[in-house]
């Protein structure tokens, strides 16, 4: 009797605790992406409303797509988003080519430079970005790659973590078949063509989204290399529009027009920059935690 | 033997594996191991008129600068206490979402939550600092409209020094959090049902389950994890950081990578700048392999788990 009446109590106190979960992990989605949600509306709120500081979850005054149109005919926004495209397109073969280029042979046991290649390639990691900054950009200075976009699209050619996921993906496809298509006379490179990346499908999917988010999200990297506006990837410019502009430096002149329209603007080009990214993400999701957990499956 | 050798040989073609490389090395040697070398320069006075071959060697001359000038003790300082919020702050919180979202028992509402917590993981730093810098700011920011219309005082939070810390900590943890519970998730979904079935038929309510099935399926994980976080501890990304820093508030904001930064690409004092870089690179590859020793005998301890 008393037994049951704990699990009846057990029973009320699960519901509790599911509602409380639910309660939890709402309150969490709201914080993350109460941002985003701010930054539509600010986009497309009346500019007033905007500086006056009413603007607080959903648009203030009549819908107004003014700072949209005002960066539609803008042109550093239109050569960033340019230019961004670019180096992601470009960028990321330049990074998947390399990577498997690299990864193949390192999952070739019976290669002779087995053991060289991964630890040449697995070493690598281990350097920090810090402590290769300033020896790389001299080494860029140095090979007159600096303000071009060259510069962007080969020196980050190639990320040895990648490498080293692709390489664990190759080694776990059977090598009995790479052996087979050997004795059968197949060269190495249509193994790879025709055998190995066409067996890779997911795999090569998860590494190039990985490489190129970064792609469309660096920054850094192209500040410092590149010195014309007209390279300038979209993000760079959004740097100098928010966070440089907010920072209460100079504005942009032909895009503070009017002081009103200013706030507004900044709003508009991060969605801008943003929406491909939250179009397109829903789709691939998967890839991305297939990548997430790559990992720790084979260190 | 003579057979053996062939046909070793005909299955696997070194000479076309080599030649693959070749762009592989070139990238590598060029863009990671020329650079490595190039770090000599810190023992020299570099001018890049003179270049590597031709500058005066000084020693630790650059070395000593750094490590009595009192940007040490601040950099330091400010880059181990962000390592330190991002330690106590910003490593539970992946756990606890990861244990949240598995709590759920409707698998769309599931799966749309998990979608929206790793959405910021893939938006840009420079967008997400951005919305920070707007929200934060003293007249256009949601925040201080929040603490006027409360009748409080409106604050510059990105101009108080000793804001920086918790404001950097607190957008890397809607960042990234959603992203860094994957690997826990992934580790809850190994837990063999059973052990479910068996805690239920003993009566267990769900905060019973959580707490002798569920968390001690994680804890291996979590070892594993807040080892390689300590590994890590120094290596604070330059491009985070100088994004949110202004001159204001450099006495909590400035981190070594972003002394580096400042010191080499903006002032061109090359050799200075590489020198506190490798110090850097020094202490984090020290903590680094020693936290890689430590997983790989926990991993290969299998009596531990």
């Amino acid at each position: 009797m008393t037994q049951h009446s704990g699990k009846k109590s057990g029973y009320k106190l699960d519901t509790l605790y599911s509602f409380l979960i639910g309660l939890f992990v709402v309150i969490i989605c709201g914080i993350m992406l109460y941002p985003f949600l701010f930054t539509i509306s600010a986009s497309i709120s009346n500019p007033e409303s905007v500086i006056r500081n009413q603007v607080t979850f959903l648009p203030k005054g009549p819908i107004n797509f003014e700072a949209y149109k005002i960066l539609f005919h803008n042109d550093r926004i239109w050569t960033g988003y340019a230019n961004t495209i670019f180096y992601t397109v470009f960028g990321t073969i330049v990074n998947l080519a390399l990577t498997i280029l690299a990864a193949y042979p390192m999952s070739r046991r019976r290669f002779n430079g087995y053991r060289f290649i991964n630890l040449f390639v697995s070493i690598t990691m281990f350097i920090s970005a810090t402590g290769m900054m300033i020896p790389l950009f001299l080494v860029v200075k140095s090979l007159h790659l600096l303000n071009t976009r060259l510069a962007i699209l080969i020196v980050f050619g190639a990320f040895p973590y990648y490498i080293i996921l692709l390489r664990s993906f190759f080694q776990g496809l059977p090598e009995q078949m790479f052996e087979a298509a050997r004795l059968d006379g197949a060269s190495e490179m249509t193994i790879l063509l025709k055998i190995v990346l066409p067996l890779s499908g997911a795999a090569l999917a998860t590494i190039g989204l990985y490489y190129g988010i970064n792609r469309w999200n660096g920054y850094f990297w192209a500040m410092i290399f590149l010195r014309d506006e007209a390279k300038h990837p979209l993000q760079v410019v959004l740097r100098e529009l928010i966070v440089l502009a907010s920072m209460g430096e100079e504005m942009d002149a032909n895009l503070s027009r009017s002081a009103t329209n200013a706030e507004a603007i900044k709003y508009g080009a991060i969605v801008l920059a943003t929406l491909p990214i939250a179009v397109i993400y829903p789709f691939v999701q998967k890839y991305f935690v297939k990548g997430a957990t790559l990992g720790s499956v084979k260190g | 033997m003579n057979k053996r050798k062939k046909q070793k040989y005909q299955l696997v073609d070194n000479k076309a594996l080599w030649i693959m490389l070749i762009p592989v090395l070139i990238y590598f040697i060029v863009f990671k191991y020329i650079p490595m070398l190039g770090a000599v320069i810190s023992f020299q006075r570099y001018s890049p008129f003179k270049g590597i071959f031709e500058s005066n060697w000084v020693g630790l001359e650059y070395f000593r600068q750094f490590f009595s000038s009192i940007y040490f003790t601040r950099v330091l300082r400010n880059t181990l206490m962000i390592g330190f919020f991002d330690l106590l702050f910003g490593f539970p919180f992946p756990i606890i979402l990861a244990l949240l979202l598995n709590g759920l028992s409707n698998k769309h509402f599931k799966k749309a939550t998990q979608t929206i917590t790793l959405l910021p993981h893939f938006v840009s730093y420079v967008v997400v600092a951005g919305i920070a810098i707007n929200m934060l700011s003293p007249s256009t920011g949601v925040i201080n409209a929040l603490r006027m219309k409360l009748g409080l005082e409106s604050i510059y939070f990105l101009q108080e020094p000793s804001y920086f810390w918790g404001i950097f900590t607190s957008m890397k943890i809607i960042k990234e959090s959603g992203f860094s519970a994957i690997i826990y998730l992934a580790a809850l979904t190994t837990i063999d049902p059973s052990l479910y079935e068996a805690a239920l038929c003993d009566g267990a309510n769900r905060l019973q389950q959580l707490k002798h099935v569920t968390f001690p399926a994680l804890v291996p994980t979590i070892i594993i994890m807040f080892i390689i976080k300590i590994g890590k501890i120094i290596s604070i990304s330059f491009e985070q950081v100088l994004l949110l820093q202004n001159d204001v508030i450099l006495s909590t904001s400035e981190v070594i990578s972003t002394l580096v930064y400042r010191r080499g690409l903006v002032n061109a004092d090359y050799s200075y700048a590489t020198a506190v870089g490798l110090f850097e690179t020094f202490v984090a590859l020290v903590l680094v392999l020693s936290s890689n020793a430590i997983v790989r005998r926990l991993k290969s301890d299998s009596t531990l788990w």
